[in-house]
């Protein structure tokens, strides 16, 4: 299957992020497992994704939704056995869709055997795994992450009475970088993963990975350097296997993290996630623009990660404070809904059930410039429920049909690992996807529709993006281009009708092709170029000429 | 007076012997330079040969007729021909530049002029390379509208319009050249314009039915229907 | 694509305002005020009749004429009392004109109803021969339905002709397109035909447009792009054809249009015809091919005498084009008398394919490869027509088709000579 053997495939992919744990029962224990999410494969399939980002699922204590593991050559007895997963696996890459999972290499579980053996007394062999100190005052200068939890990054061990390092939860202690043990064992580690066949991981907390005094302890040069050898070892073992950063850095912070081509693939970009939200509310596209144009440059080999929504917080960590006072008082005045730094809704709560503007923002998550993630759930617009602890709301089980728990499980809805979503606007009775496929004009169906033609437009992964900057600033406009193909794409942030004049005089001769519907547009000649846009409505046009 | 003509004898012999002892480190060097030449222009002689083959120079100047008039005249193929050509200018170039070098007064403006003959060579060759392969063409395309409008002897109008543009290409090369340039020159206007003239008047009083058809042909198309003994091809 | 856009600015209003077709009928028009009212009265009631729910328009592509044809043909698109049929459209049937060029070029005007088919991603497309005055409304639904219903990709006509007509059709165009591409298109250069949008975009953005292209005619080469892509063609009768510009232009002219097109056509598609090894026919709707057999006084003399007048003028330019032995037969034909001559099928064949990779090798320019062929090709015609001087219209087919099959004897013979033993 070319399509497979493509070495730059993850340029122009559209991901799906799933939790097994969240998306189908097939054993009916009350949890998600592989053998569930292998029958919805078709689903994801239609749906026209073409790589899945599986959540953490090692056998795990689950006191941080599985990134705090214990084993990493396993599978959590609730979601299946190892052969579940190969057989799983199997079946996606018949599909030609591609799995991506977690790699947690930063930290571990307190539970995990090594941590046992590095506790259990001082001389150890394996002592040096783990970051112990006498007192926990070196490495002051890192800040906490958990601010709502935790209070300090050492944990006093009562067992072999010193402290460990934990940049994360207290039961997450950090493995230490410097031990080559370490790193010869993490890439054993992800070998048994690679030579399963799975194409790619998503490695979570990297910035973490070393620590030195009188730093930040994030980001060091050391780091880089355990993950370019992690990269090199991957190229010449793994052709085609891609490796994405887990990393909530500013962009210019971000940067060094694909290195030259020689780190990681792929990368989040964090920031840019909070402004698109904030332009939308402020009706103004300042915000997006202004990331965006800090944004570095990246290797040609590389891909930015964009997404609108995941298992976390809507993070607000890499915004100014006035920033983020903003958009608390604008998407998350209940304070419950608050978490960390950030915002922990779903996507359609946040945009308030407003198709148009669900609509808007995944037509922008498509047509800037990256690789799209859309989150498991978010394509039928399921809600959230901030009742639960933690980031659990927006964890709860997939809504297939609006029968018995939402055809999630057949077992008892009093022992499914999550309570479903049961309000008349969100639950699972009204948001299906069942009732959806019915519809051509679900958000469901128009979520396939637009899956497909970004997928059909490679221009979008791997063009350049240069900004319009009409004098109406509510609306965003950019022209994404390659070669000779070039698309323009325009946006209505505002909730009211709009006129806009674009200065399209380079681009003077071209007919407008609009993308959904294939009609023609009046030519570009001298004079600006009139739209007139419905509130939240986006247009994308190819410029053709012929 | 012995001792006079002894001495007079032995400076005489003396000065020969002085003159040729400059001479010979001089001689030497030229001699040097001519046989380094004769390499150098051996080995352009190779390289251009194996270039041309490469280029397939010969098929080339198998179009432009020039391959079948070489043949005609008992000259081997043009890959050789320009071949062995470049080589003697080559070599004849180092010799030139040997002889320069013997510091003989007069010799260096024959050298200099020698070199500055070259380029005009070289653009007359060009002149009439493609010179040929125009006529060529034109010959070619005048025969087969001739055959297929079905006029008379089709062949004499072609070799006539060959011959025609090699005269005048001819003429532009010995003017390039310098050879003779105005006589040549004038024997051409006369000639061309003869028969010019001479057409003219067969054209005008002799042909003119025929010149008649060919107008009706060219300018009135539709009068093509009327044909009903040749039914349409499509 | 050129630079310069082919579609003016008033065209792209027009077509903003047409929207989305499903069906696009084009006419390329010069001077035709007097012929082609009844060619657009039958297109909408061949349009009005079988697709009567369809968004269809009719598009005219006008090469500068000064007689006022756009006009004729837009008031009698807007004349609804006018129509003779008893019509009725559920839909607006549009009708737009746009004038391509201040001077007729069929590739021009090509160009334009391709392009307007690809903007309109109209689903099925015909072009109409402005001077078609017999066509009637069943020979326009005919050409569309195949393509609009039964998805095929090309649909090629078939006409009644005097078994004398076309014989550049009959005895080279038909029988070497059906032995290279393998399909039995009766008329691959045909000025009424019918596409998918699909064959449409493919052949537009494909095709070289530029200036020195402009003045030929690229219907067979679209003919060509259908058979070598793997589209699905088929072929229906349209009955008679009126008599149409083309068809007076003179022979060398007419040869180049075909001739000259087809074999520089093979370049490009070797792969696909150098593969083919029989011939298939296509799905026609209709007769395969009627022939009239009335008597026609014809000068075939002058055949004769053209075509050995041409192999004795022509030797030296022959004898760079075909190989000694074809030459020497020609040149034993052409000192033959008229009762003794006799082009068979074989010495044509190879003479064609010879001149073919000759071409394909351009042992001089292509253009005097394809004026060679003309006086040989008057010698073909001299025999077709003594040979069927009283041939009923069976026998003639019968003759046609064994000399198309001595094509496919042949065809290894083209892919020695194509391959280079020269």
């Amino acid at each position: 299957m070319p399509e497979m053997q493509d070495a730059l495939w993850y340029k122009n992919a559209v991901f799906y992020q799933v939790h097994v744990r969240a998306f189908y029962d097939s054993n009916g224990d009350g949890v998600g497992d592989f053998q569930g999410l292998a029958q919805k494969l078709d689903y994801l399939r239609d749906l026209g994704i073409n790589a899945i980002w599986l959540m953490p699922f090692f056998p795990s204590p689950l006191r941080d939704d599985g990134y705090d593991i214990a084993d990493y050559r396993s599978v959590h007895p609730l979601y299946g056995t190892l052969e579940d997963f190969k057989s799983f696996l199997a079946a996606a890459h018949e599909r030609q869709l591609r799995v991506v999972m977690e790699m947690v290499l930063n930290h571990t579980s307190d539970q995990h055997a090594w941590f046992q053996e590095s506790r259990s007394s001082r001389d150890n062999p394996r002592r040096n795994w783990y970051v112990w100190s006498e007192t926990d005052t070196p490495y002051r200068s890192a800040r906490i992450i958990f601010i709502d939890t935790e209070m300090s990054n050492w944990a006093w061990d009562p067992i072999s009475k010193e402290h460990y390092w934990h940049r994360f939860f207290s039961h997450q202690p950090d493995l230490n970088y410097d031990n080559p043990a370490v790193r010869e064992e993490m890439w054993d580690v992800m070998k048994f993963w690679l030579d399963m066949g799975v194409d790619g991981f998503r490695l979570d907390a990297v910035p973490y990975l070393i620590e030195r005094e009188g730093t930040s302890c994030e980001n060091l040069p050391e780091t880089h350097i355990v993950i370019k050898e992690l990269r090199a070892k991957l190229d010449s073992e793994y052709p085609g296997r891609m490796l994405l950063a887990e990393a909530n850095q500013w962009p210019a912070d971000l940067r060094p993290y694909f290195g030259t081509g020689d780190e990681f693939h792929m990368a989040f970009h964090f920031p840019l996630m909070p402004r698109m939200f904030m332009g939308l509310k402020l009706e103004d596209r300042k915000p997006i623009i202004e990331i965006l144009s800090q944004t570095p440059e990246i290797p040609a080999s590389c891909q930015w990660a964009l997404f609108l929504r995941n298992h976390d917080e809507l993070t607000l960590e890499m915004v100014t404070d006035m920033e983020r006072d903003y958009m608390y008082d604008s998407y998350a005045r209940d304070k419950t809904m608050r978490l960390n730094l950030g915002i922990r809704r779903r996507l359609a709560p946040l945009l308030e059930h407003d198709r148009r503007r669900i609509e808007l923002m995944n037509g922008m998550l498509m047509s800037l410039p990256g690789t799209p993630i859309i989150y498991y759930g978010d394509e039928i617009g399921m809600g959230d429920n901030v009742n639960l602890g933690d980031r659990n709301g927006v964890r709860t089980p997939m809504q297939w049909n609006g029968g018995w728990n939402g055809g999630f499980s057949n077992a008892d809805p009093e022992s499914l690992y999550s309570p479903l979503i049961q309000n008349p606007v969100y639950g699972y009775q009204a948001v299906n996807v069942l009732s959806q496929r019915r519809s051509e004009h679900s958000l469901l169906s128009w979520m396939q529709h637009m899956i497909n033609l970004r997928r059909s437009t490679p221009l979008f992964g791997s063009g350049s993006i240069e900004f319009l900057y009409p004098k109406n600033h509510r609306v965003l406009a950019y022209v994404r281009q390659q070669g000779d193909q070039a698309i323009l794409v325009v946006n209505n942030l505002s909730s009211s009708a709009q006129a806009v004049e674009l200065d399209l005089r380079r681009y003077k001769g071209k007919i407008l092709i609009e993308m959904f519907g294939g009609n023609l547009f009046p030519r570009i000649g001298d004079m600006p170029y009139l739209l007139t846009m419905g509130p939240y409505q986006f247009y994308w046009f190819k410029l053709r000429r012929i | 007076m012995r001792d006079i003509i002894v001495g007079e004898l032995t400076q005489a012999a003396q000065e020969i012997f002085r003159g040729f002892a400059h001479l010979l480190p001089r001689l030497i060097v030229m001699l040097v330079i001519v046989f380094v030449g004769w390499l150098i222009a051996y080995v352009i002689r190779a390289i251009l040969r194996s270039i041309l083959q490469f280029a397939k120079f010969d098929r080339l100047s198998e179009r432009a007729g020039a391959s079948q008039l070489l043949t005609h005249a008992a000259l081997p193929t043009p890959t050789e021909l320009v071949s062995r050509f470049v080589f003697w200018i080559a070599w004849i170039g180092f010799i030139m530049l040997g002889i320069s070098v013997l510091g003989i007064g007069g010799l260096q403006e024959h050298v200099e002029r020698f070199f500055f003959f070259l380029p005009r060579l070289f653009v007359a060759l060009l002149i009439l390379f493609f010179g040929l392969l125009v006529a060529s063409f034109f010959a070619r395309a005048i025969l087969l509208a001739s055959v297929n409008a079905n006029f008379p002897s089709p062949r004499l109008l072609s070799i006539s319009a060959r011959t025609i543009i090699i005269i005048f290409v001819l003429s532009m090369v010995f003017e390039e050249l310098g050879v003779a340039d105005q006589t040549v020159i004038l024997a051409f206007g006369i000639a061309f314009g003869a028969v010019m003239l001479g057409l003219a008047i067969a054209f005008g009083f002799g042909g003119k039915d025929l010149a008649q058809r060919f107008l009706e042909n060219r300018f009135l198309r539709e009068r093509r229907m009327e044909k009903e003994d040749e039914p349409s091809p499509l | 694509m050129a630079d310069e856009s082919i579609l003016s600015d008033d065209f792209i209003r027009q077509l903003i305002d047409v929207g989305e077709v499903d069906i696009l009928v084009g006419v390329p028009t010069h001077n035709d005020a007097k012929t082609v009212e009844p060619a657009i009265r039958a297109i909408q009631a061949g349009i009005v009749k079988t697709f009567p729910r369809e968004r269809a328009v009719i598009l005219n592509a006008d090469g500068g004429s000064n007689d006022g044809t756009p006009d004729v043909i837009m008031g009698a698109s807007i004349d609804e009392q006018h129509r003779s049929f008893n019509g009725y459209t559920l839909r607006t049937l549009h009708a737009i004109s746009t004038r391509y060029a201040n001077s007729p070029s069929n590739a021009a005007a090509l160009r334009t109803i391709l392009a307007a088919a690809e903007l309109l991603r109209a689903k099925a497309c015909s072009v109409i021969c402005p001077e078609s005055s017999n066509i009637e409304a069943e020979g326009v639904a005919n050409l569309l339905r195949p393509i609009y219903r039964d998805h095929f990709d090309f649909v090629a006509p078939i006409y009644r002709r005097h078994k004398f007509e076309g014989v550049l059709l009959t005895n080279l165009l038909y029988p070497m397109t059906r032995a290279l591409f393998g399909q039995r298109v009766r008329e691959p250069y045909a000025s009424e035909f019918a596409f998918s949008g699909r064959l449409a975009s493919q052949f537009l953005n494909r095709h070289q447009w530029n200036e020195e292209t402009k003045d030929y005619d690229p219907e067979l080469e679209l003919t060509v792009t259908a058979l070598s892509d793997g589209c699905r063609v088929c072929q229906t009768f349209l009955g008679t054809r009126s008599p149409t510009k083309r068809q007076s232009r003179d022979l060398v002219d007419a040869m180049r249009q075909t001739v000259g097109v087809l074999f520089s056509s093979l370049d490009g598609t070797f792969s696909v015809w150098s593969a083919k090894t029989a011939s298939q026919p296509v799905p026609t709707n209709g007769p395969e091919f009627e022939l009239s057999v009335d008597p026609l006084r014809i000068n075939r003399k002058q055949l004769k005498e053209m075509f050995s007048a041409g192999v004795v003028e022509l030797e030296s330019v022959l004898r760079s084009i075909v190989s000694s032995a074809t030459l020497s037969e020609l040149q034993q034909l052409a000192r033959a008398d008229e009762d003794n001559f006799r082009f068979h099928p074989e010495l044509w064949v190879k003479t064609v394919y010879e001149f073919a990779a000759s071409y394909h090798k351009a042992v001089m320019s292509r253009d005097h490869i394809v004026q060679a062929l003309v006086p040989l090709y008057r010698g073909r015609m001299f025999t077709f027509l003594v040979e069927n001087r009283t041939a009923s219209a069976a026998e003639v087919g019968n003759n046609i088709e064994s000399l198309c099959l001595e094509f496919e004897r042949l065809k290894p013979y083209l892919l020695e000579l194509w391959n280079g033993r020269k």
